[in-house]
């Protein structure tokens, strides 16, 4: 690894309406070397990226390429400059089959005829050739007419940086690579991004994930609201130092987890099964804990979650709440028993977002501030709202506010609150802190853990082992559709989990 | 159909801008008209609007709840259609009106209740479930029908659209204001309101609210096709003649006015009272029309220059109101 | 994993295709000289105009005024050539014609971001109200004469109808374009996530831009391969039109999502909603059966592609079989 800057970046500012989303940022990369990007939600670092590929033009800067100055008006010529990004939400077309993925936008012409210059077609054997090249050097066998709806999640994660590889990219960015990947996947793809180093390629690497930037990564630059704060060697500094440099504070206590007595079982699953998805599950909870559900991406973790919840219908199985049997037909039963389901995707399924903050948080429990005539009564919507602002610390000037207004971690607070609002006595959390900044996430935490000490019994699916080290009592470990196994909290340990994960 | 990236922001401004312009166009367009045709000043002949908005007016009320949830029933015309000649031919057959008001109302709930069961137990979209019962129903009302017509209906009947309070206001202007006040109290003040809203916006939230929008979905489409029936039938008692041709032109009628009205084709936005001054122009421009000798394609041809106009009007509005938060959010 | 699913789904349609053509041979006068030379002769204009849907669907877009534009192309030609323009110079007239009111139409959507859906029914309306209004006696025009029939009736071998020839020709060409032309790869970009789109460079406005001009284009030969059959030119025939042109569509696989179905498929539906028509009125169905009949079509088509979906995600699929509605 030499050091002469592949790219460098200065200066550069990028407003949107109502936002200075880059204020004087900069960033440089140098050959051959793996450069991680961490910040906060709106810190800036995927506006940043998308400038660097023409999704975006800033506002004032200068980029230099090798040396040489560099302009970027769209993605195509990203592409052409031998730059290459794989985005954090999947860029596939799901209709469309492997090959026409990876050529979408630049398909491999020749003419039609040699001397009839102007007709273009699609050249499928060269394109093939290229394809089946780039694969091989990644040491996969893909089938190139495969459709991508078909496909597994790793499998696509891999046909995207395929995609980002069918140019003879120089510099490649990923965003995010490793969310939905479990750790398997994310070794192969660690043995992928080094390959591809080893080649000559330099990257950037955003994540959120700490500790694969300990793990990968050569430098890391941090941004914060914007702003270019520091960049370090890896070697030279602690995961303290960055998140202190990420959130602008210290932050002493990732995860208060404080002792609580544990109560009787509350909650009891017995033989869950469904197709091939679960397979004769069964566990129990108790008041005051803090459950963990480990394993990796499609052991069956959300899908216990969701037939225990009447999202989806079991084959078989019984639940038992308080010792007595009942029968949970949908999810609008599941929130009268008092249980309550939170989601990662917050977006999705969690929150309306151009509506208020009130109607938001009050959407559970409509019952309870209507007559009966089904009339919202205005009162009784704030004192709830105005109780679980207070209660969760969101940060936002009144209950009349939209809620895509606010930031990540706000908005998940909202999706949390909305959830308290039923006041379930069980709660279950899938993955909750997903995409959710260092500051946000450690709040979050501490709401997780008040809760239990309050009685609450909670059921935390998560992929972030330390969040599962640090906050639970108890963990099952899913493999394939079965509990393949429990550790008590003394027993924890990241090699034990993935020992009975793998 | 492709998902497209843009937010609708739901700020109350919106909403109020577009009803003041509207009411402003329809004071305009009275003054305009009634310039030009200084009868149209006389009260009587303004008030004669409502007699010819009646049935769009009402469908268009329940319609409002539809788009709202992001949805559309491209067919309400032809469930009308169909209900008036279901009453017509029972009328026929039995001479029992009772009977032929049962099974016209019977009928339009039929229709909404087949588009609502499709439309909630399959993943089929609303637009494209409506556009092939749009056909189905216009087939089977033809079916029905053959090339009759049907008349000659008792003058008892016909009193439930003819009758005019006070001498002047006509008796539609009535059911259309009750239906307004209680169809608005429950879409701004109600529960109901907020889901359909919110089903428009992110139906899945919602579900994951625990509200069952299964049957709120089916709900609405068979009020609507209920509320068809009805209108089938004021609509029978001012025209006195049921025949197959009744409905081409007034599935374009009711989404014009509740998309002139301010509701977002694309849902989570909406608004009754904005739906009731659409459907207002809409009877003042007919009327307006109709005293100026203008034939009905002038009028058709004209309403979807309007329809266009607003669209691309609101749609600026949009844009420009539009923050880029979606954009931001991403970094 | 090869493309089994849209495999199977041609091959299934190839197969009901057979089907029906077995049965019509035995049971009707169907494989005559002249019942051949008549279902070619009709299902030309139909199988053009599915292609044209097709790739307007392709994009997630629609566009119901394809009937009322197909009068609109049929009117020009017909006032041309009463008013003794060759051919040479009213068939271009007239396709462009077709081509600028779809262009329209494309415009509005993607200049003003209004749904197509919305855009084509306003549109649709204004078509109507413009024949009547504006156009004398309606777009009315007879007696034209060998000049522009001689096309439309024209056969070579005695059997096969130039308009088919025509449609066979449109038909090709559509398949290379969809497969061998970026153009074609756009389309379906643009219909199955327009982001990802974006992020390969596509500008999916240019390209919605385009499929609607090059749908015009396509609705204006249809329009005349239709037209030029008869001696006189009635816009309002072609009022509601659309509805098989999509149906065909949408019964050739074609996802009324977007992003994904085959030309070949639109051809094939053509074929097929044509057949069911023609049966129709085999077994004493008045017209207005139609409407009945294409309606359940419609609804079965696309009830088949909604449960291909379900059943791919239920089988290959990692994420969770929630019963919650797509967000389009």
């Amino acid at each position: 690894m030499d050091n002469k800057n592949v790219l460098e970046i200065e200066g550069v500012d990028k407003h949107f309406p109502g936002v200075q989303a880059l204020d004087d940022v900069s960033i440089d990369l140098r050959h051959g070397e793996i450069h991680a990007v961490c910040g906060e939600n709106g810190a800036g670092k995927s506006t940043l990226m998308k400038i660097i590929c023409g999704v975006y033009q800033p506002d004032r800067g200068t980029m230099m390429l090798n040396g040489e100055p560099l302009v970027v008006s769209n993605p195509n010529d990203a592409y052409s400059r031998g730059i290459a990004i794989i985005y954090q939400e999947s860029s596939l077309f799901p209709d469309l089959t492997v090959l026409e993925n990876i050529f979408m936008g630049h398909e491999i012409r020749k003419s039609v005829l040699p001397f009839l210059k102007v007709l273009k077609i699609i050249d499928y054997p060269a394109m093939r050739k290229q394809a089946g090249a780039v694969f091989e050097r990644l040491g996969m066998d893909i089938d190139l007419d495969a459709v991508v709806s078909t496909l597994g999640v790793a499998t696509k994660q891999m046909v995207e940086i395929a995609k980002a590889l069918t140019f003879e990219s120089q510099i490649l960015i990923l965003d995010e690579p490793t969310a939905a990947l479990t750790s398997n996947e994310v070794d192969t793809l660690f043995e992928t991004i080094r390959k591809l180093r080893d080649e000559g390629r330099s990257m950037l690497y955003i994540s959120h994930r700490l500790d694969e930037v300990f793990l990968i990564a050569d430098r890391v630059t941090v941004y914060r609201d914007g702003q270019y704060i520091s960049t370090a060697d890896v070697k030279d500094v602690t995961k303290d130092r960055l998140v202190s440099w990420m959130v602008g504070r210290t932050l002493t206590n990732l995860y208060p987890k404080e002792n609580v007595d544990i109560g009787e079982v509350v909650f009891e699953v017995r033989d869950i099964s469904q197709e091939d998805l679960l397979k004769n599950v069964s566990f129990s909870l108790r008041k005051g804990e803090i459950l963990g559900i480990s394993g990796l991406a499609g052991a069956g973790r959300t899908e216990l979650a969701q037939a225990i919840c009447g999202l989806t219908k079991p084959d078989k199985g019984e639940i038992f709440l308080n010792g007595k049997r009942t029968r949970i037909s949908d999810y609008r039963r599941t929130l009268e028993q008092g249980i309550a389901y939170i989601t990662e995707d917050r977006q999705t399924y969690g929150l309306i977002l151009p509506m208020t903050l009130k109607v938001n948080i009050t959407h559970s429990v409509l019952r309870q501030i209507t007559n009966s005539l089904g009339i919202v009564d205005r009162g009784k919507e704030t004192e709830i709202t105005d109780r679980f602002v207070k209660q969760l610390d969101v940060r936002a000037p009144n209950g009349e506010f939209i809620v895509n207004n606010l930031s990540g971690g706000n908005q998940q607070k909202v999706s949390v609150a909305k959830s308290l609002a039923v006041e379930p006595q069980i709660l279950i959390l899938d993955e909750p802190t997903r995409g959710v900044d260092v500051g946000a996430k450690s709040e979050i935490h501490r709401i997780i853990s008040d809760l239990a000490k309050a009685g609450k019994s909670i059921i935390l699916i998560s992929s972030d082992l330390p969040e599962i080290l640090g906050m639970c009592d108890r963990v099952l470990v899913m493999k394939n559709g079965r509990i393949a196994g429990e550790l008590s909290r003394q027993e924890l340990s990241q090699e034990r989990i993935l020992g009975m994960a793998l | 159909m492709s998902n497209t990236g843009t937010k609708r922001s739901l700020s109350l401004s919106t909403v109020f801008t577009h009803q003041t312009i509207l009411l402003l166009v329809l004071v305009a367009l009275v003054l305009v008209f009634g310039i030009i045709e200084p009868v149209f000043f006389k009260l009587g002949v303004l008030f004669d609007v409502f007699s010819i908005i009646g049935e769009i007016g009402i469908m268009a009320m329940a319609m409002t709840y539809v788009i709202s949830t992001a949805g559309v029933d491209l067919g309400v015309g032809y469930i009308l259609q169909m209900s008036a000649i279901v009453f017509g031919v029972t009328w026929e057959a039995s001479g029992n009106l009772a009977l032929a008001i049962a099974a016209a109302l019977l009928m339009g709930l039929a229709g909404g209740l087949f588009n609502g069961l499709i439309i909630s137990r399959t993943r089929i979209p609303p637009l494209v479930t409506t556009l092939a019962t749009m056909y189905l129903y216009r087939g089977i009302s033809m079916i029905i029908a053959g090339t009759k017509t049907f008349a000659g209906f008792p003058d008892a009947f016909h009193k439930i659209s003819t009758t005019e309070i006070f001498g002047f206001l006509p008796i539609q202007a009535v059911y259309l204001i009750v239906l307004f006040l209680v169809m608005d109290y429950f879409y701004e003040r109600g529960s109901l309101g907020r889901n359909l809203k919110g089903m428009g916006f992110n139906e899945n939230a919602v579900i994951f609210s625990g509200v069952n929008t299964r049957r709120i979905k089916l709900g609405i489409y068979t009020l609507l096709g209920f509320l068809c029936g009805v209108a089938a039938l004021i609509y029978l008692g001012r025209l006195s003649a049921a025949k197959t041709s009744m409905g081409d032109y007034m599935n374009f009628e009711v989404i014009t006015a509740v998309l002139l009205g301010g509701t977002s084709i694309m849902g989570g936005v909406g608004s009754m009272r904005g739906t009731l001054i659409g459907v207002l122009i809409i009877g003042v421009l007919k009327k307006g029309f109709t005293l100026l000798n203008f034939s009905g394609n002038i009028y058709n041809f004209t309403l979807g220059i309007i329809l266009i106009l607003s669209l691309i009007i609101f749609a600026l509005e949009e844009e420009r109101k539009k923050a880029v938060e979606s954009e931001v959010a991403a970094t | 994993m090869k493309r089994r699913r849209s495999i199977t789904r041609e091959a299934t349609l190839a197969l009901i295709l057979l089907i029906i053509l077995v049965f019509l041979s035995l049971t009707t006068s169907f494989f005559s000289q002249s019942g051949l030379y008549s279902f070619m002769l009709d299902v030309s204009p139909t199988i053009v105009a599915a292609i044209a849907l097709g790739m307007v669907i392709f994009t997630g877009n629609i566009d119901i005024s394809a009937g009322t534009i197909s009068g609109f192309v049929a009117y020009t030609a017909g006032a041309l050539v009463k008013a003794g323009v060759p051919m040479i110079v009213f068939v271009p007239a007239a396709i462009t014609v077709g081509t600028l009111l779809a262009g329209l139409n494309g415009f509005i959507t993607v200049k003003f971001k209004v749904p197509s859906i919305v855009v084509t029914l306003a549109m649709n309306m204004v078509h109507i109200g413009f024949y009547a209004t504006f156009l004398p006696q309606s777009g009315w025009i007879e007696n034209l004469g060998p000049r522009f029939t001689w096309f439309g009736r024209g056969r070579i071998f005695d059997l096969i109808p130039y308009t088919f020839v025509v449609a066979i020709v449109v038909a090709v060409i559509a398949m290379l374009v969809m497969r061998y032309s970026r153009f074609g790869k756009e389309l379906y970009a643009v219909g199955g996530n327009r982001q990802s789109a974006i992020y390969s460079g596509i500008n999916p406005d240019a390209t919605v831009m385009k499929v609607f001009l090059v749908e015009g284009f396509l609705i204006g030969i249809s329009a005349l391969l239709r037209a030029m059959t008869r001696n006189e030119v009635m816009p309002s025939v072609f009022v509601g039109r659309e509805l098989f042109f999509i149906s065909a569509a949408l019964v050739g696989g074609i996802s009324i999502f977007g992003g994904s179905g085959k030309i070949i498929g639109a051809v094939m539906g053509a074929a097929l909603v044509y057949l069911l028509s023609i049966a129709m009125i085999y077994y004493g169905f008045q017209d207005y059966y139609q409407f009945a009949l294409q309606g359940i079509i419609i609804l079965i088509a696309v009830f088949i592609t909604v449960a291909d979906f379900s059943k791919i995600r239920k089988r290959f699929g990692r994420r969770t079989r929630l019963e919650v509605a797509e967000n389009e």
